[in-house]
């Protein structure tokens, strides 16, 4: 089964009603936030906070996702001495600059996990890259640690660093979502997009998601629950590729069933990212249900 | 655990307590509550919070909780960050 | 709370252009930004003030939210924020006085009503037994006697009119009961007016000085913003004061009898000096007022004692204060009290 990351719904990590209820609203993770959204007095708060959450609700089918402050603040430690043993599905580190960033975690969490009897990589990680540094690194960061699970791009203080500010047609982050995008599709991750702040502008927000799905990204971050119906709408397969990746499945069942290496349809030999493209497109599917599994036995 | 100072945490929003620790020169917690949901779960608030305090050393405090709903995590977690903060104590034992 | 643009932002309040947005927003709530605040956030949706908050020493005031805003759980960020702000200022006792028919509000947000004058105002405390411990702690100092008399008093600084007043005080009660206004809005520190005191009455055996900490409320306290007209402030803010006078501090204490300094010339002390006469009649307490003493041509006060340090008068100035005042003025310690008073644009 592929994972959908279509939407990652940030909750700020020192409100209880939205930790509460965030996994309510179907977006596929939701991300607790114990970064920016959270003022640095209350830091020690919002990680009491998202910790017993964790330990104690049940998300669900939802994916977990901790934000955690960068390892160069006076809380990055504790945040990450607290999470692993929360255990979140992952863990986002915020500010990713260069490989070693993610080295230092991935020790960092190895110990952890020793010390608590965990299976070394248990715990997974989501690298957000927030600078031109991090994005001309990319492809390093990405390869860095097994833990990876998925790179993000965040694109506010990227374009601060850019000397310039961000536009509805984000001409000024072609580069970085190029960029980024093709570092984690050669790392064999995700890659997922930054969050569009105005939750009023709808039209502005559907040609941003649009842009990013033709680009390539697997997801968006979202910050109102008014968006993520938005995301997945534009994410649901058209009527056509659902019958092409149906094709492509039966064509891979029959293959394994005369048990033939070379998997064929319409007499032309169909490869990886194909068979990848084809599952993916019927979990949209399905996700979005206009697809069910039964349909495929007709 | 010492209380060395008056400690605070939560807020009195929705869903959340605010919880207030102060030092008491006798012994036993006396916990004072104000919670829209008294009635019924009052006792429950109380009890919770006194188990928090108890679990870490805490035998003697003052505390004052203003509850606007907060299920028992959250009242776990803000007594926990009030308590950290009256004891000014920085290091955490996480259990896994 | 998903679902909101809002913002939530500090005031600088330096900046003119700022306070006047909140002072504008505050208006068509029938408030103002009073002078005092120290500490002012507003909520914004799209560069317009929807709420706003700020804090004053131990007091939450200037509290609005807009109208069409009202219920969206608005109120009680803004107070959380003010709440926390305060706490981190290391401020725990918390005061707000509000329109009666809003305290329904500020009970839900953990505050407890102290007591309430009609339809004007209720003062709150945010904590349940505030009141109550104050008043226990200040019963053990009670002191048995027939005429046990109080005075309220700020002395900034301490004068030789202040003493007379507690001497005459003294002279005709058993026992007399010095509350020193607590609030720090007189250039001269609290722990200093009451240490200046407290040395100038040594000599009398039953006078008692206290801290007139949290309930002992002072003018300046007060918030002017919900009543418009100045007398009506005075009144209100006079039978409040009375109220929590009469109601629990008097009765800790056994209090009979107060003592004020007469205050003809001054229109507003002279309101409230009738008006505390008339009011503590029900409480059983009597109110005597003692005519100020002069020195040569004008009557002794503080304000004249202040104007002589401006211009550096010791001469005169010695013919004002007791000699523990005047000790404490030539030390090194008053330097920086004298300064400002010097800095202090009259």
């Amino acid at each position: 089964m592929v994972k959908l990351r279509r939407t990652m719904m940030y909750v700020t990590g020192n409100n209880p009603a939205n930790i509460m209820e965030a996994h309510l609203y179907g977006s596929d993770s939701i991300m607790f936030d114990l970064e920016d959204s959270v003022s640095l007095k209350e830091k020690d708060s919002a990680r009491f906070l998202v910790y017993n959450a964790l330990k104690t609700m049940d998300y669900g089918n939802v994916e977990t996702v901790v934000r955690i402050n960068g390892l160069d603040t006076p809380f990055g430690k504790d945040d990450l001495e607290a999470m692993v043993r929360a255990q979140p599905d992952i863990i986002r580190l915020p500010k990713t600059e260069t490989k070693q960033d993610i080295i230092d975690v991935d020790n960092m969490i190895g110990e952890i996990e020793k010390q608590i009897g965990l299976e070394v990589g248990t715990t997974k990680i989501m690298a957000a890259v927030e600078s031109p540094l991090g994005v001309m690194n990319a492809y390093e960061i990405a390869t860095a640690s097994k833990r990876l699970v998925a790179i993000a791009i965040g694109a506010e203080d990227f374009v601060t660093n850019m000397k310039t500010t961000r536009s509805p047609e984000g001409i000024e982050l072609l580069a970085a979502r190029s960029n980024l995008l093709m570092a984690a599709r050669a790392a064999g991750i995700y890659a997922l997009d930054t969050v569009y702040t105005n939750i009023k502008d709808d039209d502005g927000f559907m040609d941003e998601v649009k842009l990013i799905k033709q680009l390539g990204f697997d997801g968006k971050s979202v910050i109102h629950p008014r968006q993520i119906g938005m995301v997945h709408k534009i994410y649901t397969p058209t009527e056509k590729e659902i019958r092409n990746a149906v094709r492509v499945v039966e064509a891979i069942k029959e293959a394994e069933s005369k048990g033939s290496g070379v998997i064929a349809l319409d007499g032309k030999m169909i490869d990886g990212p194909v068979v990848d493209r084809a599952y993916r497109v019927l979990e949209l599917a399905k996700a979005s249900g206009v697809y069910k599994e039964e349909e495929q036995n007709d | 655990m010492e209380i060395k100072k008056v400690g605070v945490a939560g807020t009195v929003e929705s869903s959340d307590i605010n919880i207030v620790i102060e030092p008491s020169d006798k012994k036993g917690i006396e916990i004072e509550l104000q919670s829209t949901v008294m009635k019924q779960f009052g006792r429950q608030v109380k009890n919770l919070i006194e188990e928090t305090l108890r679990s870490e050393g805490v035998e003697s405090a003052v505390v004052r909780a203003t509850d606007k709903g907060a299920i028992d995590f959250v009242i776990k977690a803000r007594a926990l960050t009030a308590l950290y903060r009256a004891a000014e104590i920085n290091e955490y034992t996480w259990e896994a | 709370m998903f679902g909101q643009n809002v913002e939530i932002r500090t005031i600088n309040l330096s900046s003119a252009r700022e306070r006047n947005e909140v002072d504008v927003f505050l208006q068509k709530q029938n408030l103002i930004l009073e002078k005092d605040v120290e500490y002012t956030l507003a909520m914004y949706e799209e560069e317009r003030i929807v709420g706003t908050g700020s804090i004053s020493g131990n007091v939450l005031k200037c509290i609005a939210i807009d109208p069409e805003y009202q219920g969206g759980g608005f109120s009680n960020k803004i107070i959380s924020l003010l709440l926390n702000e305060q706490y981190y200022r290391g401020n725990t006792h918390l005061f707000i006085f509000t329109k009666p028919k809003n305290k329904k509000l500020f009970l839900d947000l953990g505050f407890y009503e102290i007591t309430t004058i009609d339809d004007y105002v209720t003062l709150l405390e945010n904590d349940p037994r505030g009141i109550k411990n104050f008043t226990e702690e200040l019963s053990l100092q009670k002191h048995d006697g027939k005429v046990i008399s109080s005075i309220v008093m700020n002395c900034n600084p301490f004068t030789l009119g202040h003493r007379h007043l507690i001497e005459t005080a003294s002279k005709n009660s058993d026992v007399v009961h010095i509350f020193v206004v607590w609030e720090d809005r007189s250039v001269f520190p609290n722990e200093v007016r009451y240490k200046l005191i407290k040395e100038g009455v040594k000599h009398l055996d039953n006078v008692f000085v206290h801290r007139g900490k949290d309930y002992i409320i002072s003018n300046s306290t007060f918030p002017s913003y919900f009543l418009k007209e100045k007398n009506a402030i005075v009144k209100i803010h006079t039978m409040l004061d009375v109220k929590i006078f009469g109601e629990f501090i008097a009765p800790a204490l056994g209090i009979n009898r107060r003592y004020v300094g007469e205050e003809k010339s001054d229109p507003v002390t002279n309101e409230y000096n009738l008006t505390m006469k008339e009011l503590l009649k029900d409480y059983d307490i009597e109110v005597v007022e003692i005519p100020r003493i002069k020195n040569s041509e004008a009557a002794i006060s503080a304000s004249r004692v202040r104007e002589l340090l401006r211009t550096d008068d010791f001469l005169s100035l010695k013919q004002l204060v007791p000699q523990t005042t005047f000790e404490f003025l030539i030390s090194d310690e008053a330097k920086t009290i004298i300064g400002k008073i010097k800095n202090d644009k009259k």
